[in-house]
């Protein structure tokens, strides 16, 4: 009987080695298939930057009455038919959906204004290789009067704190945003906000085959742009240029994120022996040199 | 690079001509004649993991049992070519994970003038890569042949973009879900 416990503890424990041993190797493996089976696309997917820009506030006519709602972002206002209301665009959709309420396009969703901008993208001398100027936030000077000191209009929460509204929280979709001197310019949610409207309230629009084609175009210039500009990634891979995104929208930016980030991640891989030789070189010429402040803040500056 | 990266396993697995500097006794096992030694100054390609580590002693400044030289997907011939135009050689013919062995290779030797080569095919390359991604029809077009002689890295450049894109147009209502 003890002879028959003494080998089943032994067999127990041997079993117990080897599957611990499969174990770990079956976990390596799994790791690996789980990597292979789910290949998660980096980035925001374009459902969710969509879903994202339904935060923006803009404006409506409702046609029915409706009672102010608690909203987690805060209440919206009540709805009375002839006065106009702001409220998020999730919202109004859905009201637009149900015919209970019509929208008003934003200022920079019309023909003109984007005719405009697309020919300041593609003819512009300027804007050979750059976006045309995002909204000015508040507190900075438009482009056209640069001169002119636009102060910060400071908001205040229902506690007294004082705050200063930033995206997506500035209404650069509401009808009444922008004065009639402002240069038109594309919000940071244009190509979202363009599509939904379209798709769901193109009988508020002024000509929508029109704003449909001359946003297609608009896109198709910035995404060539864009591309184009893999070529000087390489000095931003090595610390010295890069390309400016100043205006391109969210929805551009998640498009190409995956893409660029691979060519920088790509560059800097290739570069980096000679990167590393680089930094050697520097490091001894330091010591060679003796400690010296100013040279030394000068090639922190460069590095960086 | 990390431990679970299939494509720096398979790196790891390319084979590098070496020079033996010694000989050997019991290694013929690497020649395909087992159980006999291998002489000095035998050529045998080896893999990327064990190439490295038996020339591992020339940084330790001991006698090494190995000399690396190029691989023939980075010879001199492969980077005049390159030099002339970098977008109608086939990488893939030359070794599947290009960019990955000849920055491994880069870590081996200093080769200032390979590196300046390397980014500027990798930079041309990807703009092309672009245009194809963007392309609605997608890999059958006009472009089949550069796209099939894509590396790993550059296929994955592909189809970051390409998904992208598709997933763009199906959002927008311009494509259909399939």
């Amino acid at each position: 009987m003890q002879t028959y416990q003494t080998f089943l503890s032994h067999a127990l424990q041997t079993n117990q080695r080897q599957y611990n041993a499969g174990l770990r190797l079956n976990w390596r493996l799994n790791c690996i298939l789980f990597v292979m089976a789910f290949p998660l696309p980096r980035g925001v997917t374009a459902s969710e930057i969509a879903f994202l820009a339904e935060m923006e506030t803009v404006t409506v006519v409702p046609r029915q009455r409706l009672e102010s709602l608690e909203l987690l972002g805060g209440p919206v206002e009540p709805l009375a038919p002839p006065r106009r209301a702001s409220l998020p665009l999730w919202l109004a959709l859905l009201l637009k959906r149900q015919r209970r309420a019509n929208i008003i396009p934003p200022p920079w969703l019309h023909p003109e204004p984007l005719s405009l901008i697309l020919d300041v993208e593609s003819q512009h001398q300027d804007y050979q290789n750059a976006f045309s100027p995002p909204p000015p936030l508040p507190g900075q000077p438009s482009v056209l009067d640069r001169d002119a000191i636009a102060s910060a209009k400071p908001q205040y929460t229902p506690d007294g704190n004082r705050y200063y509204p930033a995206p997506p929280f500035l209404p650069h979709n509401t009808a009444q945003t922008t004065s009639s001197r402002d240069t038109p310019s594309l919000p940071f949610h244009w190509v979202e906000v363009g599509n939904l409207l379209l798709d769901s309230a193109s009988d508020d629009l002024v000509d929508p085959d029109q704003i449909r084609r001359l946003l297609k175009d608009l896109r198709e210039v910035r995404m060539s742009k864009m591309r184009s500009g893999v070529e000087v990634l390489d000095e931003a891979a090595t610390g010295g240029g890069g390309v400016a995104l100043t205006g391109v929208g969210s929805m551009e930016l998640g498009e190409e994120r995956g893409f660029i980030t691979g060519v920088v991640d790509g560059l800097r891989r290739i570069g980096s022996s000679k990167e590393q030789a680089r930094r050697e070189q520097m490091a001894e010429q330091r010591a060679a040199g003796g400690y010296d402040a100013t040279q030394d803040e000068e090639e922190d500056y460069m590095e960086f | 690079m990390s431990y679970y990266d299939i494509d720096s396993i398979l790196t790891d697995s390319q084979k590098l001509p070496c020079t033996f500097e010694l000989e050997v006794p019991g290694l013929g096992i690497l020649e395909g004649n087992a159980g006999e030694d291998i002489k000095a100054g035998t050529r045998i390609d080896l893999p990327l993991w064990l190439g490295e580590m038996l020339s591992i002693g020339a940084r330790l400044g001991t006698s090494r049992l190995v000399t690396l030289d190029m691989p023939d997907a980075l010879s001199e011939r492969v980077m005049n070519a390159l030099k002339a135009d970098p977008r109608t050689l086939d990488l893939r013919a030359l070794a599947p994970h290009f960019y990955n062995l000849s920055e491994r290779i880069l870590e081996l030797f200093e080769e200032e003038e390979m590196v300046d080569v390397l980014t500027d095919t990798f930079k041309k390359r990807a703009a092309e890569i672009a245009d194809h991604a963007h392309n609605s029809r997608g890999a059958v077009g006009d472009g089949v042949d550069f796209l099939r002689g894509l590396d790993e890295t550059e296929r994955q450049l592909f189809r970051a973009a390409h998904d992208r894109a598709k997933e763009m147009r199906i959002w927008s209502g311009e494509a259909r879900r399939k």
